[in-house]
């Protein structure tokens, strides 16, 4: 049986990319394959098989809890079953990009910390990084291990309606969501046997091994004791943290277990203290020590940042990252690029508007219904104006705020992020997309699984994909 | 091991071997209170769970199954201790099978499923108790065909084996509160056949005894058998080996660990039926509870002793 409602009413976005169809009637080649597949594949099949999916979610506790009336709903980050395909041509220059900028964001974080080249030959003005809320001055003058501060990187990208991918955040702190990654192939797997291979599809499975890998090698010990840090069951990536430690074979910590005696960190085991050599922080930098930053944290450790200066432990990733992937430093990336390597950026930034500066204000409050405003330290999808859809009164206050202290806003144009199908209802229609790639640095250079993280908007017309705002993910497919 | 993990360990099968016994406790006394609800009341079984100034009670079958199984604001009903024994698992689950954390969050779920509340008004309430129980078994069963026999496993144990003596002296107690109140010997009877049920030992009892009702056959059984599982000797027996064996790999240290343990299985074994009853059962019960409870305590020391 042959199921061509299925593909009966897909209507194509006004000039967006889609990732699908080169036309109206016309298939990529890259998707040949999962679209004949499709096809011959009943409604009631496919039906099945999303329900199979999301019972794989729910039954192996890929979920993350909601709580209401002091009643904890069991929620899965809803997958969508098509997976989204990257030719090898297309993933080669996304490699390449993310690894360019990485190499220069290292290197800028390098010099932010230590001898400010950058600030003095007045490439950024010193003004946007001490205002920039998550530079640590903590961080001054620390040297790390082989130079490297991200180690662990997940940057999002976007494709245009030109066809090419920008970069829309660098997400340089704790990017989360490669747990997904590695648990949507699964189900693929078992949701498209025989597909994966038959498409030369490059596996994902590596990760944590990798990871492992760059994490141990941090250390100048033998068989260095590594640990990943979680802020407890009740954070919502709590599953991702128990996979990783899992995969890895590490212990999953959380900041009670671990105390610091004469500026080593040890953790409390059943036959004593045992050292600690290497901690994959989940903790966000402010949460880490109350010694140093906020003292009523207690997923912290008393006394870790001392511990690291001294060089007896590796925080991963380096604390005070955050001040390279603030949005208001985001629009210097390409001047990074150029000043430490002397490059043309391979991956584009998409154009913004810094608001502090009169002209761009002007511009983007004349421009509004066609800009989106951001926080400079905003993340998640939160504190955001979508010109296009606010009402007048929304937009008036909103730029009230603004003006109270520009320099923590900019503005973007509204992106036509491009669409791929999703099954929804038993047809196929378009929803909007981004890739976050995931990056680990090492030693040895840097490292890109191929695929990374789909997000969708499964909201129809919605271009929000955070999992905290109605988002979903997909499979993706990078073809060798 | 960090402490913590094998602290989370050890409540972990706390909660689930508390959860099995509750569901045979509920089931044993669904049918016997069919037969004479007044001798099998569910007011004590209520309070045995509850705390001590719970004001809720019933003596209607399905309500009280209801309140036992899915009461949210009952801290000891199968849906709270089996929420607390999957929050447990949850934070270990790298030192646990992936089988065993699989089993714990079906059960999790087949609990929380909306719907399934409604089916012990509407279906029959021993096949919703009976599906209960083979979550446990399933548990039981999985955890001894796929978890390495290493200090999880251990752990685990402890904790298992702690909670069911507890279990059973807590049935026992219960029991005796009741066969105070009569000197008829036919009722009496009544009650230690339903202790046996309840802590599953009736078959293995008939099997030596047929069924004629001896007070100190079912004591001996209960406190004294080696090869019933559910016997408190059995249990204290396993308690030992599997803190010897965490002793032995430097898991757990000697203190007076070993003294205690030891001595409670001593008592257990040399002290005779007679003496046991001229000292009186219940405070045999309560001895062996005291005891216990140091073991519990002696562990514990093992969390704190590095928190600094």
């Amino acid at each position: 049986m042959t199921n061509e409602t299925l593909f009966s009413s897909y209507s194509l976005l006004p000039d967006t990319w889609d990732e699908m169809y080169a036309s109206k009637t016309k298939i990529r080649q890259q998707y040949d394959l999962i679209s004949s597949f499709l096809k011959n594949t009943s409604p009631e099949v496919l039906y099945k098989k999303e329900e199979l999916s999301k019972q794989l979610f729910m039954s192996q506790g890929v979920t993350f809890t909601v709580y209401n009336d002091n009643e904890g709903i069991e929620k899965i980050f809803p997958f969508d079953i098509i997976p989204r395909i990257i030719t090898s041509n297309e993933w080669q220059k996304i490699d390449k990009g993310i690894k360019q900028r990485l190499k220069a964001l290292n290197l800028f974080i390098k010099d932010i910390y230590h001898e400010q080249f950058i600030l003095k030959d007045g490439i950024i003005s010193s003004e946007l990084i001490y205002a920039c809320p998550n530079y640590l001055r903590e961080m001054v003058g620390v040297n790390v291990p082989y130079d490297i501060y991200v180690h662990i990187a997940g940057v999002d990208l976007i494709r245009n309606n030109d066809g090419e991918f920008y970069v829309l955040e660098d997400n340089l702190r704790t990017p989360s969501g490669v747990s997904y990654m590695l648990e949507n192939r699964e189900i693929s797997k078992r949701i498209f046997p025989g597909v994966l291979p038959k498409n030369g599809i490059r596996s994902v499975s590596n990760y944590p091994n990798i990871l492992y890998k760059k994490l141990s090698e941090l250390s100048d010990q033998n068989n260095p004791n590594v640990v990943l840090l979680t802020p407890g069951i009740y954070n919502s990536a709590y599953y991702e943290h128990s996979t990783l430690a899992r995969l890895m074979g590490i212990e999953l910590v959380e900041g009670s277990d671990l105390v610091v005696k004469d500026h080593f960190v040890y953790m409390k085991t059943t036959n004593g203290l045992k050292r600690v050599d290497v901690i994959y922080r989940r903790v966000d930098d402010a949460f880490l020590d109350p010694l140093e930053f906020n003292a009523s944290s207690t997923l912290g450790i008393a006394g870790v940042m001392a511990s690291y200066r001294k060089g007896n432990v590796n925080i991963v990733n380096a604390p005070g990252t955050g001040v390279a992937d603030d949005k208001a430093i985001y629009v210097h990336v390409p001047d990074m690029i150029k000043y430490y390597l002397n490059e043309d950026p391979i991956l584009k930034n998409i154009e913004t508007y810094q608001l502090a500066i009169p002209e761009d204000y002007d511009y983007v409050s004349k421009n509004i219904e066609k800009m989106v405003i951001k926080k400079t330290d905003g993340s998640g999808g939160y504190g955001m104006l979508m010109g296009h859809e606010a009402s007048q009164k929304e937009i008036e206050d909103y730029l009230k705020t603004v003006r109270e202290n520009p320099s923590n806003f900019i503005a973007q144009p509204i992106l036509r992020l491009s669409t791929a199908p999703c099954s929804i209802d038993g047809v196929l229609s378009p929803r909007c997309v981004d890739l976050r790639p995931f990056a680990l640095s090492g030693k040895d250079g840097i490292d890109i699984t191929p695929g990374g993280l789909t997000r969708v908007a499964l909201k129809k017309g919605s271009l929000v994909v955070n999992s905290s705002q109605g988002g979903g993910s997909k499979d993706t497919w990078v073809i060798q | 091991m960090l402490s913590r993990v094998a602290n989370n360990l050890i409540w972990l099968d706390r909660y689930m071997e508390r959860g099995n016994s509750i569901v045979s406790l509920l089931k044993v006394n669904f049918y016997a209170n069919q037969d004479s609800p007044e001798l099998f009341p569910w007011a004590p079984i209520i309070k045995n769970y509850t705390d001590f100034d719970n004001p809720f009670t019933t003596e209607d079958a399905i309500e009280c199954i209801d309140y036992m199984v899915f009461n949210p604001n009952h801290s000891n009903s199968i849906l709270n201790i089996v929420t607390r024994a999957r929050e447990n698992a949850r934070s270990v689950q790298e030192h646990i099978s992936r089988e065993l954390w699989l089993c714990i969050n079906n059960y999790f779920l087949f609990l929380t499923d909306k719907t399934l509340s409604k089916k012990i008004n509407d279906e029959d309430p021993v096949a919703f108790l009976e599906k209960l129980k083979s979550f446990h078994l399933t548990y039981l069963g999985t955890m001894d065909t796929t978890q390495e026999r290493g200090a999880s496993y251990n752990f685990m144990n402890v904790g298992k084996f702690l909670e069911r003596v507890i279990q059973i002296s807590d049935f026992t107690a219960l029991k005796l509160v009741k066969i105070a109140t009569t000197s008829d010997s036919l009722e009496q009877s009544f009650y230690w056949k339903n202790l046996l049920l309840s802590i599953g030992g009736y078959q293995l009892y008939l099997k030596k005894h047929k069924s004629t009702f001896n007070e100190n056959h079912v004591i001996t059984m209960v406190f004294k058998d080696k090869l019933f599982p559910r016997s408190v000797l059995y249990c204290i027996d396993k308690l030992n080996k599997h803190i010897q064996m965490l002793i032995e790999i430097q898991e757990l240290e000697k203190n007076n660990l070993d003294f205690l343990i030891g001595k409670l299985e001593s008592t257990i074994k040399y002290t005779t039926i007679e003496s046991i009853n001229e000292q009186g059962l219940e405070n045999f019960i309560k001895d062996i509870k005291e005891d216990i409870k140091s073991i519990s305590l002696s562990i514990n020391t093992v969390y704190f002793s590095y928190s600094s």
